[in-house]
């Protein structure tokens, strides 16, 4: 696959990254422009993908960069890359805001839609739907190879911001086989991602930032 | 509350730690689970290996996206904002000591060639940021356990409808009745929780009590005569029944009734029951008990 092809970029684009944040800390403010220019277009495809709503989600892009350029110590060198690190507080915060955001009323019909959308009968269609919405791909073909429960659990909880016991919920499964299965599927999509090395970006965004 | 609490220092039982280190990298843990993890994460190398490799499989997931430009406002108004905000010095960081593990750990691997480290003050985890709740105050008042019966509930029936019907109209209606049910479940405030079950051990309905307000979740109750013949809710104290109100039940389906009672306190019984009686009174003692079952929560 075409995924495990990557990492020398990966390593190269982890250094780079790495030296943007370096100049963050030193006070450098057009580095905050630069790491806003290789990440915008991941960031909001994230936060879009959870809120669906463009005026939310740019306010979790500012809210996240200007929350780095505050505080970029808040990074741990020791684990993980920057790419990830920064994607994962726009996912947080994106999950928060739409917490926060969706009335208890649009949230029970949106779950509705969900649940109806992955009721058996009618899972080609959602899939073809989500598929739709998401560039075809290395991630795509690794998220194809899951089994169906696993893929389910996971793009509730990642691209729906629901908690394990809102995903137990909606698909009727008991609380520990959700948990049981979103770690399972995300051990499954690491071995297919391949990031060999712990602690490095084995995986970052893909393309359409900056090069 | 996690029915799979995994418990430290047993080595069958990590695997538990690994579905928690996923789940709070998700940012899909409960706020139980979540403080337990919290608590563990600070002293677990592997713990944060998972989170910080599931951060990674995270970031490919979103890099896969279709991906579009954000407006050009956007980058106006972070560099406005970058201009007029100073930045944490090392010092001052207000960062609770409850998000940093307290060990210096070194990095496992030479990672990247990161030189002047201390440059970046103290690299730490990136855990996620959440001290404070922002969910809605619905959300924090209600124990998860009723949202999570309730949708559960109401939900698995919505899904089953809609796959034996496969029709969009009944699918729909369905759904605004599993609104109201849910919404009606849903109003902040504390709720006592009992699931009552027949004898047989089917869960027939389930009694939502607030002090002033008694509702039933009927899910299989039969529907009785409403000219002749009444269910009544007790409430068990001191093991002896108190009748609380009647109610009837009019559809075979799921459907949540409001009980009819001026009583208050009604949230304090330890177990609640259901007869069906003669009459449109609740009499002094349940003659038939049709299910009972004790408090969860």
């Amino acid at each position: 696959m075409g995924l495990v092809t990557r990492p020398a970029r990966s390593t190269e684009d982890g250094e780079a990254d790495l030296e943007l944040l370096r100049r963050v800390a030193a006070g450098d403010r057009g580095a905050v422009d630069d790491l806003y220019e290789r990440f915008r277009r991941p960031a909001l495809a994230l936060a879009r993908r959870v809120l669906a709503d463009d005026v939310l989600a740019e306010d979790v892009l500012q809210d996240v960069f200007l929350g780095i350029w505050r505080d970029p110590g808040a990074f741990d060198g020791a684990r993980g890359s920057v790419a990830s690190w920064l994607l994962t507080m726009v996912h947080h915060k994106a999950v928060d805001a739409v917490r926060r955001e969706e009335s208890h009323r649009r949230r029970t019909a949106r779950a509705e839609d969900d649940l109806a959308l992955s009721a058996p009968v009618q899972t080609s269609d959602v899939e073809d739907d989500a598929w739709e919405r998401m560039e075809a791909g290395r991630v795509r073909s690794a998220l194809q190879a899951l089994p169906d429960p696993q893929r389910e659990a996971l793009t509730l909880a990642y691209y729906g911001g629901y908690t394990q016991r809102e995903v137990a919920a909606l698909t009727g499964t008991p609380l520990g086989t959700v948990k049981t299965r979103m770690l399972a599927g995300m051990r499954r999509l690491k071995d297919t991602l391949g990031t060999g090395v712990p602690g490095i970006a084995g995986v970052t965004p893909a393309d359409g930032t900056t090069r | 509350m996690s029915a799979a609490v995994p418990q430290p220092g047993r080595d069958d039982e990590h695997a538990g730690w690994d579905e928690l280190a996923v789940g709070w990298a998700l940012h899909a843990l409960e706020p139980e689970d979540e403080s337990l993890f919290l608590a563990h994460l600070r002293s677990c190398d592997l713990c944060a290996q998972t989170v910080a490799d599931t951060a990674e499989v995270m970031a490919a997931l979103a890099g896969d996206l279709p991906q579009t430009e954000p407006s050009d406002g956007l980058r106006d108004r972070l560099r406005s904002a970058v201009a007029e905000t100073e930045q944490v010095r090392p010092a001052e960081r207000a960062d609770p000591p409850a998000v940093r593990p307290p060990v210096e750990r070194p990095p496992l691997t030479p990672v990247a060639p990161l030189g002047g480290a201390s440059v970046y003050g103290n690299l730490r985890a990136p855990l996620p940021h959440r001290r404070i709740d922002a969910r809605p105050s619905w959300r924090r008042v209600l124990p998860t356990a009723l949202v999570a019966a309730a949708v559960a509930a109401v939900l698995a029936l919505g899904a089953w409808n809609v796959v034996v019907a496969g029709d969009r109209d009944a699918a729909r209606a369905t759904a605004a009745e599993q609104s109201r049910v849910i919404e009606s479940l849903l109003q902040p405030g504390r709720a006592t929780i009992a699931p009552l079950a027949e004898d047989d051990g089917r869960e027939v309905a389930t009694v939502v009590a607030r002090d002033g307000q008694v509702q039933v979740l009927a899910q299989g109750l039969s529907v009785n005569d409403a000219t002749n013949r009444t269910y009544v809710v007790w409430g068990m104290r001191d093991g002896s029944p108190v009748a609380i109100g009647t109610f009837d039940v009019v559809t075979p389906q799921m459907d949540l009734r409001t009980v009819g009672s001026q009583a208050t306190g009604l949230d304090d019984y330890s177990a609640y029951g259901i007869s069906i009686e003669p009459g449109r009174q609740a009499p002094t003692a349940p003659s038939e008990i049709v299910a009972t079952g004790q408090v969860t929560s």
